[in-house]
């Protein structure tokens, strides 16, 4: 069995928000997202876990938090996927390689790796909710031996809009993962699974509920209806991880931005046990607004 | 004290109470209150190079003096874009004197320390804190006042020095060596048996004029807020309320903030900037693809309330809410913190703000 550690070098915590610089060493374009390859300046390792974000400046535009979705010790490089929505991650996306940017972090509480060894791993994902996920998964991979089945179920709007397609294309020939991907609008070249992702998980997936975890990442509208599912099958909410999305500008904890109830989810999370957030008015009710 | 030359209770006329402000002022920068050219009658905190021109009687300020320690917009960094772009951390170094702080804002500056403190620490606000002196001046309530009701009408941390003003001129208390230093460059006295009655006197004056009172403390407070349910207050309160965000900017203990970025003139060069900002605003929570997490503003009303009285209660040990009254003064409607808390209050005691 592989050792699995925390990342060994602390990383800094930014308590006056100076960011460090970072190169763009290549970007790889995803249908509506880029897929930035960085470096930190004097090529030290992030030193992320799987889950967590940093804050990314681009000088004059403004810094946004985004997951990294690279997994740790692989390079010491690291991936973000950027969509094009806002100021900011618009001028990221327009980036050249070689550009620099301003990193800090990184941040939050990520996936509980260590707690999930031994255990089969149950990972959903909506939409850019694959990129965060993507680090865990790639972590579970190189952490084969440590756990059990890894079942992925991934749904995106349309087949064109899958995100990582050499990934999910490698994941779903690798015999050693579960893959379920699914679109919610075929088109004529879609020979695969149409419709939302709690549909393989209600009809093709079996688990052993004590035996499995999951980690889910998606738009805030999937969380509920996911999570309905996997009580269905018996697991405890204890076991179910979700990742939020907030709009973290400091990521210490400190600017107020991201606050849910008593909690800051730059701090706190952004990955919480599902059991932890039940009761909070602004995480639940606020996903499924109806 | 520890060590000192002098008693920690000393008396300083008012006259060598300026004198010594302006012999401070040839040092270095003071900030205190004095009237509002353009609002007769209200007072703000500014650098003041007069020592006339100083009001220590003042009721409060519009603006809290938080604002020394983290300014309404303070620049974070400054950078040049470039390969690799230069980028430079701005700090600002002299050492200043706040000086005429009300026991509530005391008591706010201690709340902001606790909170910033927490780690990781927000190395900004802690640097301008060290940087500062703080003489504190205690005041009498008007009809907005209510830090009796949450226990912080005889706040004095975290000050260096403390005055109430008596018939000598100001009882002076000492807090630290610095306060008890720069007290040895004015001339006073030690306090007699008459300026300790005097003290008294002021504080029973000060009791005496309380009229707004919370009915509950804090403590109370957080449970009430937690087991309660007041969705047809919060309806309420936000049927009047603007969303203008004037209580979180006028609040001593509120401290959100915004940072963004900026381009001078070359488009090359600029800096990056932190603003204060304020939860009532609707962008505030909102996320990329416009998902807004508290886009209703009932629940922004209520999370304010919960952030003064509860979250911030829990996490930290204390009211995030000093009872200033100036979020009251500011709202354009005319939404008065203490008398929608004790609405809160009595609708939870009569049962009809329950779960």
């Amino acid at each position: 069995m592989p050792e699995i550690k925390s990342a060994e070098q602390k990383p800094p915590y930014y308590p006056s928000y100076f960011p460090d610089l970072a190169r763009i060493v290549r970007i790889k374009q995803e249908v509506m997202d880029a897929v930035i390859e960085l470096e930190m300046a004097g090529g030290r390792p992030l030193g992320h876990m799987p889950g967590q974000f940093v804050q990314v400046s681009m000088f004059g535009y403004g810094e946004i938090p985004i997951s990294v979705c690279s997994p740790p010790g692989r390079a010491e490089r690291f991936k973000l996927c950027v969509r094009p929505v806002g100021r900011v991650s618009k001028a990221l996306h327009e980036a050249a390689e070689g550009d620099w940017v301003g990193i800090r972090g990184p941040f939050g509480r990520g996936f509980p790796v260590e707690i999930m060894e031994g255990r089969d791993i149950l990972l959903a994902a909506g939409g850019i909710g694959l990129a965060p996920l993507r680090s865990l998964v790639q972590y579970l991979r190189d952490h084969r031996e440590a756990y059990g089945r890894i079942i992925l179920v991934y749904g995106a709007r349309n087949p064109s809009l899958i995100l990582f397609k050499e990934d999910v294309d490698t994941w779903c020939r690798d015999p050693s993962m579960e893959m379920y991907v699914t679109v919610d609008e075929a088109d004529e070249s879609w020979t695969g699974r149409t419709g939302v992702l709690t549909g393989p998980i209600k009809e093709e997936i079996e688990i052993s509920p004590v035996q499995t975890m999951a980690a889910v990442v998606g738009p805030p509208v999937m969380y509920r209806f996911v999570a309905a599912e996997l009580l269905a099958k018996g697991m405890s909410k204890r076991k179910i991880y979700f990742s939020l999305e907030r709009h973290f500008k400091c990521g210490i904890g400190k600017c107020g931005h991201c606050q849910l109830n008593g909690i800051y989810v730059c701090q706190d999370g952004p990955v919480f046990r599902y059991s932890d957030l039940v009761g909070l008015s602004e995480a639940v009710e606020a996903w499924a607004p109806e | 004290m520890e060590t000192g030359t002098k008693k920690p209770y000393q008396v300083i006329s008012r006259k060598a109470f300026l004198d010594l402000m302006g012999r401070l002022m040839k040092e270095k920068r003071v900030m205190g209150p004095r009237g509002r050219p353009d609002q007769p009658g209200f007072h703000y905190f500014d650098w003041v190079d007069d020592p006339e021109a100083l009001t220590m009687d003042y009721t409060t300020t519009t603006l809290p003096p938080k604002k020394a320690f983290f300014p309404p917009t303070e620049t974070l960094l400054t950078f040049t874009l470039g390969n690799p772009p230069k980028v430079s951390e701005s700090w600002l170094e002299d050492p200043f004197v706040l000086v005429g702080v009300h026991p509530c804002d005391l008591s706010a500056i201690e709340a902001l320390d606790r909170a910033y403190a927490y780690p990781p620490p927000d190395r900004r606000w802690q640097h301008n804190r060290k940087r500062a002196t703080i003489i504190g001046v205690d005041c009498l309530p008007d009809s907005y006042c209510f830090c009796e009701s949450l226990g912080i009408s005889q706040a004095r941390r975290p000050c260096d020095l403390f005055l109430t003003p008596i018939r000598r001129g100001y009882f002076v208390e000492i807090y630290s060596p610095s306060g008890e230093q720069m007290l040895n460059q004015g001339e006073c006295s030690e306090a007699g048996p008459r300026d300790f009655r005097d003290v008294l006197d002021w504080h029973q004056k000060k009791r005496g004029r309380f009229t707004t009172r919370l009915d509950a403390n804090a403590d109370e407070l957080a449970n009430i807020l937690e087991m309660g349910d007041f969705s047809e207050i919060w309806e309420d309160i936000a049927s009047r309320c603007y969303s203008c965000g004037s209580c979180n900017t006028t609040c001593p203990a509120c401290f959100c903030f915004n940072m963004e970025d900026d381009f001078d003139w070359t488009l090359n060069s600029g800096v990056r900037r932190r603003t204060w900002d304020s939860c009532q605003l609707v962008d505030f929570a909102i996320v990329a693809g416009e998902h807004n997490f508290r886009g209703e503003r009932r629940d922004r009303v209520r999370h304010r309330w919960h952030r003064k009285f509860l979250y911030l209660y829990r996490k930290f040990g204390r009211s995030y809410c000093t009872g200033c009254g100036r979020c009251s003064r500011a709202c354009t409607a005319d939404i008065n913190i203490a008398d929608e808390t004790n609405r809160i209050i009595s609708a939870f005691r009569k049962g009809t703000g329950n779960a």
